[in-house]
């Protein structure tokens, strides 16, 4: 046996060897093909490999319910009984959500033309107020106060009122006699 | 009791490739016997396989229907008609994904399913009626659920994969859409871990004549 034969693979080549002993270099290759002592270490960890897939095997309960294929167009009857029962709860719990959601929209819109309506009112109120406003201000654009100054806050004295108050020259005239020059 | 060259010499599951070929292909033209032959030839390694990761007869035989009856509804949107058991593992990895997340939201609420349901396993050994059978599945189950527990997740799946499930590397990375050295990576890991675990190395081997 050479010398390079002699050096053993060490068991990280051994475990490689047993992952693939195609990826161990070409020198450790041939040192497994003639070393009976590590070719004995790669048999008897991948025997164990074997062993424990077999066991495996071994230990694992039998199928006893066979698959079945669903129904042709269906499904059903491949799914587990207990599906069905949490469809139809899931299903129920949607229906109650999207009643509840329903329900409290139709109150919502209801709620909001009402208020809608009071609003509409109070506007046009508002509007018909501003209005009155508007025309009280086109009869007369002054304020109260000065009304008294213009005299507009007296409308019951009228054009006699003033003459008998303050008669005009004309009749003034008239009363001085035959002195007068404009006469 | 088989020995790995021996195995290895074994034809993948269902005996010729070439026949489950033209069976998918039949079955996606819309053979419903194509498709339940399929069955019959995949759902016991299907439903082992799911049995190895969840340990509940029950559970393992419900999600070998959903997982069928998946593959029968999916079965037209497979394109390579020769990937056909490595898509039907795939599916079968992920339901089992899915198993488990559902179980740790049940978990969470603590619904009234999780809680009443018995234990499948005492079922299943109260109706075997060899003890001393129980005791050795038993101490096996054990034995693998401790060495699965000091993997990694991913390590887990490649190491089941290849030595529980029997596929090749090239089929898991398909599986688990991984590249072929990442899966040896993990099955180098996996080894080295299994390689340590001196329990169920002598558990194996002393059973061995």
């Amino acid at each position: 046996m050479t010398k390079k034969k002699e050096a053993h693979l060490k068991e990280a080549d051994l475990l490689q060897a047993v992952v693939d002993e195609a990826d161990l270099p070409a020198s450790l290759q041939e040192h497994l093909k003639a070393c009976r002592l590590c070719r004995h270490e790669k048999d008897r960890l991948e025997r164990a490999l074997t062993e424990l897939g077999d066991r495996a095997e071994h230990f694992a309960p039998s199928l006893r319910r066979r698959v079945a294929l669903p129904v042709r167009g269906s499904t059903r009857r491949a799914l587990p009984w207990y599906w069905n029962w949490r469809r139809t709860l899931v299903a129920g719990m949607v229906t109650a959500v999207a009643a509840v959601i329903v329900v409290y929209g139709a109150i919502s819109v209801k709620n909001l033309e009402e208020a809608e309506l009071a609003a509409l009112t109070q506007e046009m109120w508002e509007d018909d107020l501003f209005m009155i406003e508007v025309s009280a201000l086109s009869e007369n654009a002054l304020p109260l106060f000065c009304s008294d100054v213009s005299g507009e806050s007296y409308p019951d004295f009228d054009e006699e009122f003033i003459d008998f108050v303050v008669p005009s020259t004309e009749t003034d005239l008239v009363s001085c006699g035959g002195g007068g020059v404009k006469c | 009791m088989v020995h790995l060259d021996q195995a290895k010499s074994q034809p993948p599951l269902a005996g010729n490739g070439v026949q489950v070929t033209s069976l998918v292909k039949l079955a996606r033209d819309g053979d419903r016997a194509a498709f339940g032959r399929l069955v019959e030839l995949f759902q016991e390694p299907i439903f082992r396989m799911v049995y190895y990761r969840t340990r509940s007869r029950m559970d393992a035989e419900d999600l070998t229907q959903d997982i069928f009856v998946k593959a029968f509804k999916g079965l037209s949107k497979l394109r390579d008609l020769e990937r056909f058991r490595t898509w039907l593992f795939r599916m079968a990895v992920n339901r089992v994904t899915d198993f488990y997340r559902k179980k740790r939201l049940l978990a969470i609420f603590k619904t009234r399913d999780h809680d009443s349901e018995a234990d499948p396993k005492d079922v299943e050994a109260q109706q075997d009626p060899s003890a001393l059978d129980d005791v050795i599945k038993e101490e096996f189950w054990k034995l693998v659920t401790s060495f699965s527990n000091t993997l990694s997740r991913r390590e887990k799946e490649v190491f089941f994969l290849r030595f529980m499930d029997h596929l090749s590397i090239r089929e898991i990375a398909q599986v688990l859409d991984k590249s072929e050295s990442a899966v040896k990576t993990h099955l180098y890991r996996g080894l080295k871990k299994f390689k340590e675990d001196a329990s169920l190395l002598q558990l194996l081997e002393a059973s061995r004549p």
